[in-house]
């Protein structure tokens, strides 16, 4: 090989500069597109083309749909890995280096963490306003901030619990309305050496649920910065009841839901149950042999208030900082999670989570299940439960790390530190990520 | 080649191009280490001083940044989950890294013995997990340990053992079988060469003075090796505050691997998923502090003990 | 310093090595020829066991991998789809994977063992100013963790619009301080003053003494140097996680890591990933099993030829 070339030596030169001037003002994302003119819209004589980072499987499928009747709005769609586990990683690093996709799958919980970074298209700039009565007011809350629209909706995962009829009968039981009849069933199962559910101390998105569903808003957004409360009774019911429930080994901590050894529990029966949102249907089809023996019921509720449902999960359409054409990338957006046409598409290629549109759940989702034993649980169960949400819940900039706090805490829960002390610490340490931050919290006075 | 000079200008211009040689022929280097190494670490050194303040809820009202001084060496400092992710990787690097190389030393010692029959297919063995990536050898090992795929916990289960080699106590171990397994038979390979190396004067003395095996393995096989084992210890050292395929990988079927199991994960958790890129490169400074330290203090330690 | 304390005590070792394999101790008996063969055989099923499970595994069906017992075949032996699934998923994006990791090791070793060697061989045969403090800071290198370099020089590559192309892997990989270490520790001990003088007489400019003479004996040296940089870039994933989000970029690494990923939610995954690491193992296989013989010759023997 020959030496480098003095072209290339002149480029290396130039990284040199670009370093130097790095090492003084390098921190990415400090400047934010929407202080900036809006892009208007191409001319329909010139085609663009919108790139769509997203971890659902097939989805090109569906943006082919709109691909074949829009020749001038052109989708290509990337597969990326999910969120945390690469997804959002990826995202960041392409925003830093200033570049990225026109369209992003974004959880709703994640929505806020993108916008401290100055990642996303405030989207109300160009009509999003128009799409609103579209989707569920609860989701098209969680993507609303400071006047602003920063992703559309795509699906949400409204909870119930998925139970084998044939073991709850063994102990004779119905499906528990109440999260102390819930307790109760759980015991007599355990006598049975059955496990009613597990309980993750890794993902603290579950409890995050529990607690929503009781009534909690752990951060709210308010004029002069954010106000926190992660004691409030909701909350601290909630601990204490999974206090409970683990001390007297009520759920098991041993595996997760959908690890391959949760598969084999819930195929030989040691599993009885599953509290959780909506999309987990189709996992919960892959258990080997479970054909004909699983129905879904109403989740149980706190019988102190809150709400009859909860909710886990839920993806938006983004529109990334760097797009050139976010006026046809909204379009695509609203008509992908919108329409009946895309949401059936969603639904049949990607298996999304429960439609964003509460006025069509999609064309499937109306049929009974033969897995679920003729069922017709998704208009039976999930419907209702999609309307019975905390409308007050907010996610907040830091969401993916405190839930990282509290999953920090709860696995301290075998050493001895109870649920309840784990929330009250991880609220001190949530604060302080936000101080560090250079964001303004306080605390909710009682 | 050159045409014909005087003897004068010959040597002027050879002396001037001997001073030269060096640096064209280190310039390609150079080059590519000062982009690739040089400036990147004064850019961490850098950022990790600067701290970014935000006002109104996302930071819409105004972002600055300004110079922080130790603010997020601090930071660092005061995290609970960084602090024990470091002194996680002593307890497992006190543990694995002797285990590791005593291993690797007695089995070139089997291997270089007489009595071993078939030493190049089992050379070869016990190499080949090296060639297999950190990744490829964490996910290989991952379906060993999940219950319901690992023959091996079904074996001990039948036994009446229950084994969980991916609970809060236990996968901090796992790991370092992951890293034994995949390095043990390169640092063999390295004291082999080694022991290859001792002159056969020196056994045939040893047998003239009638010393045992053992002898003749402690007293003139382990000293001569102990460059070799020096130098495998100094980068097991390093490879072990750097550990971060075999952990992240580990994750996705491990719950008790947090998002801070190890130093370096900690930082690319801190940059790339919390986007705090400051405090990341604070994080990143220290672990090359550590190792630097450590690798002195260990070279620093056995020079003593030469002397 | 630790560099110096290193080299002093490698080039010791280096100059007292003789060209002879060590003689065999002598009169070990039968009885100890089969314990010892025994160690050796339970240490080797520990090695290959791993290979060995996902060899069996990557014949079953994906109910079949959870059915079965691990170390043995299943009855219906699904080899062959699995593979073809392997090798067709995503418009064979395996092979694709598997030719990038072949492009980025192959060509940054080859180059990285250049840019050692010439590097190396510059510190050791020249006597010039701050021929060590170049090498100290080198070695220094080695020691600074993937993290701290990684973010920036992404940042970097992203201002030069490197970041996501090939460049972005090989640059980095182009780098070897601890080649140039052995590097300069070889010519150090290999390469005489009296034939670079005597090239000199004959009219030869420096580097072309570099080249036709330094190179020519470092050879064996190179090899051990080139084959460790092949095996870490081969290796790598930190930094290609860091710098790629195409996937069509990907090395093999961080494409099966890609699949294991999925599995959790998609199941058929499974099979993906064990059938893929099977067909990435068993070149690695038999390159580990032809090459040691090279890591043998490489390290401490650089004065023997």
């Amino acid at each position: 090989m020959t030496p480098l070339t003095r072209r290339q030596l002149l480029k290396f030169g130039l990284g040199a500069a670009g370093a130097a001037a790095l090492a003084g003002c390098g921190t990415p994302g400090l400047t934010s597109v929407n202080a900036a003119a809006t892009i208007p819209p191409a001319s329909p004589s010139s085609p663009v083309t919108l790139t769509y980072w997203a971890w659902l499987k097939d989805l090109q499928k569906v943006a082919d749909i709109w691909n074949a009747k829009n020749p001038h709005i052109q989708v290509r769609t990337v597969w990326i890995p999910a969120g945390a586990q690469g997804g959002y990683p990826k995202m960041y690093s392409a925003l830093a280096a200033g570049g990225g996709p026109d369209l992003a799958q974004i959880e709703l919980r994640t929505i806020p963490e993108f916008l401290l970074v100055n990642g996303l298209v405030d989207l109300s700039r160009y009509g999003a306003a128009e799409h609103a009565a579209t989707f569920d007011p609860t989701l098209w809350k969680q993507v609303s901030f400071t006047g602003g629209v920063y992703g559309i909706p795509q699906d949400s995962g409204p909870m119930a619990t998925f139970y084998q009829t044939e073991i709850f009968e063994r102990v004779g039981a119905s499906p528990p309305t109440t999260w102390s009849a819930w307790a109760e069933v759980a015991a007599e199962l355990r006598k049975q050496k059955i496990y009613i559910d597990v309980f993750p101390f890794s993902d603290a998105s579950v409890f995050t649920a529990y607690a929503t569903q009781a009534g909690a808003t752990w951060l709210t957004p308010t004029e002069d910065g954010w106000v926190i409360n992660m004691r409030d009774d909701a909350t601290m019911s909630t601990a204490r009841f999974f206090d409970a429930a683990l001390d007297k080994d009520l759920v098991s901590t041993a595996f997760e839901a959908y690890s391959p050894a949760w598969f084999a529990a819930a195929g030989n029966g040691t599993i009885a149950s599953l509290t959780d949102a909506s999309w987990a249907d189709a996992l919960i089809e892959g258990i080997s042999g479970g054909k004909g023996k699983w129905r879904v019921a109403p989740m149980p509720r706190w019988e102190h208030g809150g709400f009859g449902s909860s909710v886990r999960g839920g993806s938006t359409t983004a529109v990334l900082a760097n797009c050139r054409h976010p006026k046809e990338a909204l379009e695509f957006a609203a008509w992908l999670n919108g329409s009946q046409e895309g949401i059936n598409g969603l639904i049949e290629h990607c298996g999304i989570g429960w439609s964003a549109n509460p006025k069509f759940i999609g064309t499937s989702r109306m049929e009974p299940s033969p897995f679920f034993s003729g069922q017709n649980y998704n208009q039976e169960v999930f419907v209702p439960a999609s309307t019975e949400q905390n409308p007050d819940w907010s996610w907040w900039p830091v969401t993916q790390q405190s839930l990282n706090i509290l999953a920090d805490q709860f696995r301290r829960k075998p050493g001895g530190q109870s649920l309840v002390d784990g929330v009250v610490k991880a609220e001190e340490q949530i604060m302080s990520v936000f101080q560090n931050k250079g964001l303004s919290i306080r605390k909710e006075e009682a | 080649m050159t045409a014909p000079a005087s003897d004068q200008t010959r040597t002027r211009g050879r002396r001037t191009g001997e001073q030269r040689a060096p640096w064209i022929l280190l310039a390609p280097f150079l080059l590519v280490f000062l982009f690739t190494f040089i400036l990147p670490i004064l850019a961490a050194v850098g950022s990790s001083f600067m701290q970014v303040t935000r006002s109104g809820l996302f930071g819409e009202q105004g972002v600055t940044q300004e110079f922080a001084w130790f603010h997020n060496y601090a930071l660092a400092l005061g995290d609970g989950s960084f602090i024990t992710s470091i002194g996680r990787m002593f307890l497992f690097g006190i543990v694995q890294v002797p285990i590791m190389i005593i291993a690797a030393t007695i089995l070139a010692f089997l291997l270089e013995s007489a009595s071993a029959r078939w030493p190049g297919l089992f050379r070869a063995a016990f190499f080949l997990p090296y060639g297999v990536p950190g990744v490829i050898a964490t996910i290989l090992w991952t379906f060993l340990y999940v219950p319901g795929l690992s023959p091996i916990i079904d074996v001990a289960s039948w036994m009446g053992i229950d084994i969980d080699f991916l609970g809060p106590s236990t996968v901090l171990w796992s790991i370092a079988n992951i890293v034994t397994w995949s390095y043990t038979g390169y640092n063999m390979l390295i004291i082999i060469a080694q022991l290859k190396s001792i002159p056969g004067e020196l056994y045939e003395a040893a047998h003239v003075d009638g010393a045992s095996p053992f002898r003749i393995a402690r007293s003139i096989q382990v000293p001569l090796i102990a460059p070799a084992l020096m130098l495998t210890t100094v980068f097991s050292i390093i490879g072990t505050l750097q550990l971060f395929a075999e952990p992240q990988v580990l994750q996705s079927v491990s719950p008790a691997i947090d998002s801070q199991y190890t130093p370096n994960l900690s930082a690319y958790t801190t940059a790339f998923a919390y986007n705090d890129y400051n405090v990341a490169a604070a994080q990143a400074v220290l672990i090359a502090l550590v190792a630097f330290i450590l690798s002195f203090a260990f070279l620093r330690l056995t020079n003593r003990k030469d002397q | 310093m630790t560099s110096t304390s290193v080299t002093n005590s490698e080039a010791k070792a280096d100059t007292q090595t003789a060209s002879a394999p060590a003689k065999r101790a002598k009169g070990s008996g039968a009885s100890s020829k089969i314990i010892v063969t025994a160690i050796l055989v339970v240490v080797a099923l520990y090695f290959l066991v791993p290979v060995y499970w996902v060899v069996v595994a990557s014949t079953k069906t994906t109910a079949d991998l959870f059915s079965t017992n691990g170390f043995w075949f299943a009855p219906t032996f699904a080899l062959w789809d699995n593979i073809s699934a392997v090798l067709t998923y995503d418009g064979g994006i395996y092979i694709r994977w598997f030719l990038n990791s072949i492009l980025y090791a192959v060509v940054g070793s080859a180059l990285a063992t250049y840019l050692a060697a010439a590097g190396g061989y510059a510190l050791a045969k020249y006597r010039f100013k701050g021929n060590n403090t170049v090498f100290g800071i080198v070695l220094g290198g080695v020691l600074v963790p993937g993290t701290a370099t990684a973010l920036p020089l992404f940042l970097l590559f992203s201002q030069l619009g490197l970041a996501n192309t090939y460049w972005s892997v090989l640059i980095p990989s182009l780098v070897s301080p601890f080649g140039l270490f052995l590097c300069r520790i070889y010519a150090d001990a290999t390469v005489p003053d009296a034939l670079m003088e005597a090239a000199r007489l004959d009219g030869a400019g420096e580097i072309r003494i570099f080249h036709q003479v330094g190179l020519r004996i470092l050879t064996p040296a190179l090899v051990t140097v080139f084959l460790f940089q092949l095996v870490g870039i081969w290796n790598n994933y930190f930094l290609p996680l860091v710098m790629l989000s195409d996937a069509k970029l990907y090395p093999i690494t961080l494409g099966l890591n890609n699949w294991l990923s999925q599995v959790n939610r998609l199941p058929e995954f499974y099979q993906l990933t064990t059938g893929g690491v099977l067909l990435s193992v068993i070149p690695l296989a038999i390159a580990m099993i032809v090459l040691q013989r090279f890591w043998r010759g490489g390290l401490t023997e650089g004065s023997v030829k």
